[in-house]
């Protein structure tokens, strides 16, 4: 295999193998903050898999930095807009993570369990 | 044990899934830019009237071209803070810390709280020119107060000044900002959130890249602050807190 396969396949990979776990976690585990670490993990590849997307094989960042660069930018620059999208995307998904564990702090507060199988008006 | 078949089963199909991502076309790896990308990255920096007047390709994008779609997302995670502050109507018990950290711990955390925030203010200030800018270099504003909570402790934070609702006013003003910037082309004759021409390329002969500069200021204190408040809310409030020795 050349190295740009092996390249893309370990871009790929890890991204949907960080998906399978977080989807493995949220499936699997009790726990609140387990369940937000999982949803964590799930955005981690979703980030991975689209700037992986954009990039291609042996270019430099988007940033014309250089002559040549300033000159051809779209023969030797990967793609910015992914890059562009992902990078809110990272910061709104710290705050909703955030906002998450506010609210299992006062799941916590109202039951005195984190696990989700004990809280019964979960239920229905 | 019982586990080991199910797991080593999936990550095998991972890796016969990427690999055919990868080389069978499933999703077309690219190997060259889509027109949108080659679009930005042509026009960015000598684009005439399209330029950003920034080399930095993707901060052109977020406040530039696409700079509508980075408001609302900002409005998206600012109620995602708003909503955790509301959230947090009960008292929260306060504990007694029955250790504190070590010297060198607390030592180490003064050095690095301060090394942080002058970084932090860097990839900010640089945003338009180097990787960084306003969101990265305010989720690094908000790792120095969270240092500051863990080694210390939470009333060692609200003493030295920075109170929970002195974070929600920087906050604000932060916003405030962002709108004044997004609306001041307006009343000069130009486009909501339009750039270039109203804005000045250079200042004082240093590239600022017109209006980059400005959203990148702001969207660092918004940022920061905002991540500083809810960390403050998170933190849980200790009754026996030690004064430092000066």
């Amino acid at each position: 295999m050349n190295p740009e396969a092996l390249g893309k396949v370990i871009f790929y990979g890890s991204s949907i193998a960080l998906f399978l776990i977080g989807l493995y976690i949220i499936l699997v585990k009790r726990n609140l903050i387990k369940l937000i670490l999982g949803l964590t993990f799930i955005e981690s590849g979703v980030n991975l898999f689209l700037v992986s997307i954009g990039y291609v094989w042996g270019r430099t960042a988007p940033i014309l930095n250089k002559p040549e660069l300033m000159e051809t930018p779209s023969k030797l620059a990967v793609d910015p807009v992914p890059q562009a999208l992902v990078l809110t995307a990272i910061v709104i998904g710290v705050a909703v993570t955030a906002m998450a564990l506010a609210i299992a702090m006062l799941i916590y507060d109202k039951y005195g369990t984190l696990n989700i199988s004990k809280i019964k008006e979960l239920k229905w | 044990m019982k586990r080991t078949l199910p797991l080593l089963l999936i990550l095998a199909l991972v890796v016969v899934f990427a690999y055919l991502f990868a080389t069978k076309g499933v999703i077309s790896a690219p190997t060259e830019l889509r027109p949108l990308g080659k679009f930005y990255l042509e026009k960015c920096m000598i684009g005439g009237d399209f330029a950003a007047g920034s080399p930095e390709a993707v901060t052109s994008i977020l406040w530039d071209y696409r700079g509508l779609d980075t408001l609302f997302e900002t409005s998206v995670f600012f109620l995602a803070i708003i909503g955790s502050l509301m959230l947090f109507s009960f008292k929260v018990k306060e504990v007694v810390r029955e250790q504190e950290l070590t010297l060198v711990v607390r030592s180490v955390t003064k050095i690095a709280a301060v090394m942080i925030l002058a970084v932090s203010a860097s990839i900010a200030l640089h945003g338009h020119l180097t990787p960084g800018g306003g969101f990265q270099g305010g989720s690094a504003l908000a790792v120095a107060p969270l240092l500051v909570l863990v080694a210390f402790s939470r009333k060692i934070l609200e003493t030295s000044g920075l109170s929970l609702k002195r974070a929600i006013v920087i906050r604000s003003l932060g916003l405030m900002g962002i709108l004044l910037t997004a609306l001041l082309p307006l009343t000069l004759g130009g486009y909501i959130m339009q750039n270039l021409p109203i804005f000045p390329k250079y200042i004082a002969d240093q590239l600022t890249s017109g209006s980059l500069i400005f959203y990148n200021v702001f969207e660092y204190l918004a940022v920061g602050a905002g991540f500083t408040a809810v960390f403050l809310l998170i933190s849980i409030p200790e009754k026996n807190f030690v004064e430092e020795e000066k």
